[in-house]
């Protein structure tokens, strides 16, 4: 059972979690992502009253499959990074997760791409109109996005190239992909 | 055209969508293990996935790294741990569950059962207590005992009517034979068995002392003249005196009377030295009462059984078995054959034809 379910999506095993209240699928969910959970959560550790590791993760595990029930989940890694990061700075801790626009936009962009799969006349029709919304980019976009996916450069080769940390490469990544995909959304209507 | 190809396929790789790194990928690109290509799959991913993104940048710091295989293993421990746990519970869960399913299954099917049974129950009660009412009805409250008493008393009266015809002849015989008294203990040692057996059949409990004084006389020769119908005749007499109610109590007080005219007559057919005519009428007789007994108990079935067998006599009690066929049809609710009996009683012109004929007016 634990092998076929392995093999599934985020989004199955999310549903069967919800639907079925399957515990198994919860169980392969949060150990396909335990690692990242806890590489994140480390600089949290040790820092107060229960926060040991015997004391936190138990925590933030019950928090995930709390909200997992909830939650409206696009994108498991955005909402398991948004709940760890919650619950441990404490502020957030009472407001729910919620993708923010951008992140929904260039998901559905993703998700039109992927639609088009094989079809090479939807496959056109997107790359036409990627090209005519990356047109619209800052020149900083342009290159980071060319050098980026064309060129197939590394964050360190582009930071290298223009001098500044990879931290910055990657922001501006981001923003170019999210500027086209929300102008694929507002100006052509999603279609 | 390869090269549009190849950007176009580059450029829509933009928006491809990549998977988290997994437990391997991680640490291979923190060392720089990764082949190009892979590296720029996981970069491409890393611009969009903050949880990753975070993970590599917290693990790059060595304080870190050091502590994060031991707790990477044992939250992995942990979780599969819960979930078998779980899966244990979630398996006891839906035993359970199949379980109690099944149980209520079975307890609504023996309470379906146990409400049939008991509505089953109900409903033969009721067609029971419907079915003594209709039987006991005109037997009890519309004057069929009363009918029946008559009849009987009617029979004993053309019993010695229909006794008549037959022996007219023998009568100045037998009144001869009263004056002769010398033949008369043979032929009603002959004779007096039927005497013995009315007396028997009807009244016991009267016509005791009538049968003490016969008895000397009369057992002796009885055997010899009938012996096959006073078998029977000793078989089922235990049998009306048994399944008396007082009813046939009073039935036989009202025949008492009956049994001493029989006598009457069977001394003329003494007279007459004809006994053979008079021992079929005294079975049919027989038959006939033990059918009324069953008649006024109430048993229709086997009263209606007795008088068919009855009514293919010839003798009046034939018509009188078919007047009461009738009456049983009657009681019973089945009123064609109640009908034809009737009128066959009418058809026949016997001395019940007027009642027959009330009966069928009635009807």
């Amino acid at each position: 059972m634990l092998q076929q379910l392995t093999n599934l999506s985020d989004k199955e095993l999310i549903s069967r979690a919800r639907k079925l209240r399957d515990l198994e699928a919860e169980g392969v969910l949060f150990e396909r992502y335990s690692h990242l959970l806890v590489a994140i959560s480390m600089p949290y550790l040790n820092n107060g009253p229960g926060t040991t590791p015997e004391e936190m993760y138990p925590v933030i595990l019950q928090r995930l499959s709390n909200s997992i029930k909830t939650q409206t989940i696009p994108k498991t890694s955005e909402w398991i990074h948004y709940t760890v990061k919650a619950l441990n700075n404490k502020s957030e801790r009472n407001s729910p997760f919620f993708p923010s626009s951008e992140s929904r936009e260039v998901q559905q962009v993703e998700n039109s791409v992927e639609k088009a799969g094989n079809n090479l006349l939807e496959q056109q029709q997107l790359v036409i109109k990627i090209r005519h919304f990356f047109s619209q980019l800052d020149a900083d976009e342009k290159y980071f996005l060319q050098q980026f996916y064309t060129e197939q450069k590394s964050f360190a080769e582009l930071a290298a190239a223009k001098e500044c940390p990879v931290e910055k490469v990657r922001q501006k990544l981001r923003e170019g992909k999210q500027k086209i995909a929300s102008l694929m959304m507002t100006q052509t209507d999603g279609k | 055209m390869e090269n549009n190809l190849e950007n176009s396929n580059k450029i829509l790789k933009t928006f491809s969508t990549i998977r988290c790194l997994n437990r391997d990928q991680l640490p291979r690109y923190l060392d720089g293990r990764l082949t190009d290509v892979e590296k720029h799959l996981v970069e491409q991913h890393l611009v969009d996935c903050d949880l990753c993104y975070d993970a590599l940048h917290v693990l790059q710091q060595p304080q870190y790294r050091d502590k994060y295989q031991s707790l990477s293993v044992s939250i992995q421990q942990y979780i599969r741990n819960s979930i078998k746990q779980v899966s244990h519970i979630q398996k006891a869960e839906r035993y359970q569950r199949k379980e109690q399913k099944k149980e209520s299954l079975l307890i609504y099917f023996w309470i379906v059962a146990a409400i049939a049974i008991f509505a089953g129950g109900i409903y033969l009660v009721q067609q029971g207590n419907r079915f003594r009412s209709l039987s006991s009805k005109p037997l009890a409250s519309s004057g069929s005992v009363p009918t029946i008493q008559a009849s009987n008393r009617e029979e004993v009266k053309q019993q010695s009517v229909s006794s008549l015809p037959v022996p007219r002849p023998d009568t100045a015989v037998g009144q001869a034979g009263i004056v002769t008294p010398s033949p008369v203990p043979v032929k009603e040692s002959s004779v007096k068995p039927v005497v013995k057996k009315d007396t028997l059949k009807a009244a016991p409990v009267v016509s005791k002392p009538e049968v003490k004084t016969d008895d000397t006389t009369v057992k002796k020769p009885v055997v010899p003249v009938k012996p096959p119908e006073d078998k029977e005749e000793k078989k089922a007499t235990p049998v009306v005196v048994q399944k008396d109610s007082p009813r046939v109590v009073k039935e036989k007080k009202a025949d008492t009377p009956e049994a001493k005219i029989v006598p009457k007559d069977t001394h003329k057919d003494d007279d007459d030295k004809k006994p053979a005519p008079s021992a079929p009428t005294s079975t049919d007789e027989f038959l006939y009462k033990a059918a009324m007994v069953y008649h006024q108990q109430g048993d229709l079935n086997e009263a209606i059984s007795r008088y068919k067998h009855l009514s293919t006599s010839n003798s009046k009690y034939g018509e009188l078995a078919r007047y009461q066929l009738a009456v049983c049809y009657r009681s019973k609710g089945q009123t064609g054959k109640a009908r034809r009996m009737f009128k066959e009683v009418v058809n026949m012109g016997g001395s019940m034809k007027d009642k027959a004929q009330a009966a069928l007016d009635n009807l």
